[in-house]
């Protein structure tokens, strides 16, 4: 077992950490404290535990990846049930953890399984980051019936862990902090979920579609206590919000302990207030790598550096600036080479590239770290839409494969919407503006309202939202989108 | 692409890739035509399982000979296919079903099979995770030469063998037509060009109707969907595969830890259907739970569907058609089209190569629908 130095955060000049509640659990038959609202993850993170399971072919130790329920490098025995993701699994008080010897044994235990239950709504809105809350509230505020769903135990999605101020338009609330913003969208569900037009279900997931003769049906698993019951879902209108997938690079040691997604990091320090290390390469300076290693920064960690494969800078100037002011060398045209430390991150090669992106040889250099944070992009969730069948196509701008949908965010099949990362990578105030039109979208197919005229704001805020110069890649994917669309409907 | 060659084989399947192999390993000059990815059809999407225990003689002999090369196929190929010999145990639920596994197994024991007729007390001892009750029997049968295999790999390994001896293997290729002249084959129409050949295999899956459609040959398919699942991988529990032609339940544990099965689910109709179901689900958790409660904890990780291409014995058509010279047939498997593909590869290779027909092809070809009744296969599962 390995042990950093890694603590909780206790003072920062934005985000709020009181001391909370300490619950004391089981690792490994020894008892570690932690702190009620964390995950079984981030409380064995700050009691300085990275390594979670070893890998099965080769043995090597294995951490944590994604920090968002989407990787499976966490699984863990809790409570002597096998393959529990912790990074999304609530620590409970006095709750046993332990590795598991590679492939999961079974418990003795007998099991209380819960017959399934079947639920009908006219609209079923699958995650609840900026796109499916916005999505959820314009439907049930048009008296269609919603079920919103997530996999997390919060709702917000991306934006419980950005502490920034956004860019954008003022109607999409530039100049506010995200976890403001997911604060602000929670009040206005609980209204409309106090007066029984939305329902929610947290810590669920959205497992499949399912043949259905007049509606959309799927498979819903909901988590309690680590056990699990299944919902037989039916809905006449489905909006996938699933958002995205962070991307991984291919280097040796890239599966160390330590080497994070920036969305893990994230998530660590902003919302369970965890340190994720002491000392950080940053992979990538687009607007998360940039904004993340200053979110780093004011949570009291050394960012040694940022490498990006580019020439260029991706992200907004005024965040590299920031952090150059800060002391963050960002190196253009590098790349890293190679990860290496014995259980976990000891350090880092880099190296320089020239014009064609290949390794300059003799350029590499020997940077020590324990953390290595990943920023290389992100691609969308496409799983549930590729299951349903809708037409999808390789955009890259897009971020990769995306459902091809109309100006109303309808997919080719007719009921699915998509809307936010999972129709593109963009931002979250695009993102709240899918959302908006996809929910109306859907209480429009469903005879809920009729006016046309709000649709048309919503799509013209959009198109100002894109016409900026960092409007371009998403513009180009939503051009070939319709341009796909439209050779498909001649 | 070539224009012109001696064989064309429609299919990248495992039986589609297995043809390939050993008739480019005699020498012939062949080339083959899959649509979409190798093992993009039933095969990729099948439980692998390689049973010995059949009803009908022809099926038996050809699983028993097939098992003899599955044993070898590895130093064969020079890939490993993962092919592992933990037995089938055949629950027997009621006096009927005896009866029937009793014929069975004097029939399999007169090939020279080594089965066996368990009481229920014996069953744990094969399968400790199976619970006797639950599975409502009075008994079973045991082979245990019976196991399973790799798909993928061991479509893969074929294809790779074969392009080592010269076949070539067109992926992405659909073919759309053929030529027919003078009652016999003469052009395979692709989309991505013509070739001239003597000898077309139609070994399309489900889509072999189709095909023989083009050549104007009715072949008596259905289509069924078959729904499949696999678990999150765990420790080895079991090596065995457990069916019942009772519940039409299968299952078993992979190499790789994860448990795959399947189960028709009760109001399952004929069609080209492919989405999965959410019967499925429940009639699949609740059977398999049923034989095995510990499995209660294990959580599914995937479903998917895929076809079985069912004639009306649900034997396979093979060989010759008469109305078409040099149109092959190697299709209507109706479930169980893998365990049999390598002596259904060697006598259709025997059949193109050397004009060899044999009992058994015979005995499958599509002329036996033609007036008289046939023995129909009974031990079907899934
Ligand atoms: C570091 C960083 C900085 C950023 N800064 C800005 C900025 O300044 N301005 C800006 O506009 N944007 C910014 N963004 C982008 C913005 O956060 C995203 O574009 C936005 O969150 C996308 O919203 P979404 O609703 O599509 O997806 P998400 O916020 O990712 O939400 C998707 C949700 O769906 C859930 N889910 C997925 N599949 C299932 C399933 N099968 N069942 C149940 N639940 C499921 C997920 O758990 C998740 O909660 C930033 C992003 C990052 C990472
Ligand atoms: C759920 C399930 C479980 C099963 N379990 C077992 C089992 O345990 N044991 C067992 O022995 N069998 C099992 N089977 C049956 C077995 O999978 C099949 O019988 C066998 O794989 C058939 O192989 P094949 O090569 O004949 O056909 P396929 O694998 O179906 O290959 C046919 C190929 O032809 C291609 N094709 C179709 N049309 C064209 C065209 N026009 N041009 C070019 N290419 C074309 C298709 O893309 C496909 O790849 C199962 C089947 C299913 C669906
Ligand atoms: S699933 Fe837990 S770290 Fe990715």
């Amino acid at each position: 077992m390995v042990r950093g130095r890694c603590v909780r955060i206790r003072t920062h000049p934005i985000i709020d950490f009181p001391k909370r509640k300490q619950l004391s659990f089981c690792f490994q038959k020894k008892r570690l404290v932690g702190e009620e609202g964390d995950t079984i993850a981030s409380a064995l993170h700050a009691a300085g535990i990275r390594t979670l399971t070893t890998s099965l072919k080769y043995d090597n130790p294995r951490g944590f990846f994604c920090g968002i329920g989407k990787c499976s490098s966490c699984l863990m025995r809790v409570n002597g049930i096998p393959n529990v993701r912790i990074c999304i699994a609530p620590l409970k008080e006095g709750i046993c953890v332990e590795m598991q010897d590679k492939l999961a044994r079974l418990p003795v235990a007998e099991f209380f399984g819960e017959p399934t239950k079947t639920l009908d709504f006219d609209v079923l809105v699958v995650g609840a980051g900026p796109a499916g809350l916005c999505a959820a509230l314009e439907s049930a505020s048009r008296n269609a019936p919603v079920l919103l769903v997530d996999e997390n135990q919060c709702l917000g999605g991306q934006l419980v862990k950005q502490t920034h101020k956004f860019f954008g338009s003022r109607e999409e609330r530039a100049g506010t902090r995200g976890i403001d913003i997911a604060k602000d969208l929670e009040c206005e569900l609980h209204r409309l979920q106090r007066e029984g037009k939305i329902q929610v279900m947290t810590d669920a997931t959205v497992i499949g579609y399912y043949e259905s003769k007049n509606r959309h049906r799927f498979g819903v698993v909901k988590r309690c206590e680590y056990k699990s019951r299944l919902y037989d879902v039916r809905c006449k209108a489905v909006i996938l919000a699933c958002g995205a997938m962070e991307n991984m690079l291919l280097f040796p040691g890239n599966d160390l302990p330590g080497v994070y997604g920036a969305g893990a990091v994230q998530t660590l320090m902003n919302v369970y207030g965890v340190k994720p290390g002491d000392r950080v390469l940053m992979v990538g300076a687009g607007n998360v790598g940039l904004i993340v290693s200053y979110q780093l920064l004011q949570a009291g960690i050394m960012v040694d550096r940022v490498v990006e494969a580019a020439p260029v800078i991706g992200g907004y100037h005024v965040h590299a600036a920031k952090l150059r002011r800060c002391g963050v060398p960002i190196f253009t045209s590098h790349s890293i080479k190679e990860v290496y430390g014995d259980e976990k991150v000891e350090g880092a090669i880099v190296v320089k590239l020239d014009e064609q992106w290949k390794p300059v040889k003799g350029s590499e250099e020997d940077v020590p770290c324990d953390t290595i944070c990943l920023a290389v992009g992100l691609t969308p969730s496409t799983r549930l839409l590729s299951q349903i069948g809708v037409d999808l196509e390789f955009i890259p701008e897009a971020g990769g494969y995306v459902a091809l949908h109309d100006e109303s965010m309808q997919t080719s099949v007719r009921g699915v919407y998509v809307a936010g990362d999972a129709s593109g990578i963009e931002e979250a105030s695009t993102a709240m503006i899918e959302g908006k039109i996809a929910g109306l979208a859907a209480a429009m197919q469903l005879g809920r309202i009729r006016k046309k005229n709000l649709l048309v704001q919503y799509q013209n805020q959009l198109s100002q939202l894109r016409a900026g110069p960092f409007g371009e890649k998403p513009r180009i994917a939503k051009e070939k989108i319709a341009k796909h669309v439209e050779i498909g409907h001649v | 692409m070539k224009r012109k060659s001696d064989v064309v084989i429609i299919g990248g399947g495992v039986n589609g890739c297995s043809i390939a192999y050993n008739l480019a390993k005699k020498g012939l000059d062949v080339v083959l035509f899959e649509k979409n990815y190798l093992a993009a059809g039933a095969t990729g999407a099948c439980g692998a399982g390689i049973r010995q225990q059949w009803s009908t003689r022809e099926n038996a002999l050809l699983a028993i000979q097939s098992v003899k090369i599955f044993e070898r196929l590895n130093r064969i190929l020079g890939q490993d296919i993962e092919f592992r010999q933990g037995g089938y145990l055949i629950a027997v639920h009621d006096s009927q079903g005896m009866e029937q596994a009793k014929k069975n197994v004097t029939m399999q024991r007169s090939l020279g099979l080594k089965v066996n007729i368990l009481q229920p007390e014996e069953i744990p001892k094969v399968a400790a995770i199976l619970d006797v009750n639950g599975m409502r029997v009075i008994g079973a049968t045991f082979c245990p030469t019976d196991g399973h295999a790799n798909p993928f790999k061991t479509t893969f390994a074929y294809a790779h063998a074969a392009r080592n001896y010269g076949a070539e293997i067109n992926t992405h290729t659909s073919v759309v037509g053929l030529k027919v002249a003078g009652k016999a084959i003469r052009t395979v129409v692709t989309d991505k060009g013509t070739i001239h050949t003597d000898v077309v295999v139609n070994a399309a899956g489900i889509d072999s109707k189709e095909i023989a459609k083009m050549a104007k040959v009715n072949l008596p398919l259905k289509p069924f969907r078959k729904e499949i699942m696999a678990t999150e991988r765990l420790a080895p529990l079991f090596e065995a595969m457990v069916i019942s032609f009772k519940d039409g339940i299968y299952f078993s544990q992979q190499k790789e830890g994860q448990i795959v099965g399947g189960i028709p689910i009760p109001e399952e109709t004929e069609g080209y259907k492919t989405m999965p179901t959410f019967a499925f689900l429940q009639h699949m958790s609740q059977t398999l739970t049923r034989y095995a409660p510990v499995l209660k904890h294990v959580n599914l990780l995937r479903h998917w569907t895929g076809f079985y291409d069912v004639t009306p014995d649900a034997r396979p058509i093979l060989g010759v058609v008469k109305d078409v010279k040099g149109f092959i047939q190697c299709n209507g498997f109706s479930g169980h089209g893998f365990m049999i593909s390598p002596m259904v590869s060697k006598l259709l290779t025997d059949l193109i190569a050397e004009g060899k027909t044999s009992e058994v092809l015979e005995s499958l070809s599509l002329d036996r629908f033609k007036g008289k009744v046939t023995e129909k296969e009974l031990s079907v599962v899934g």
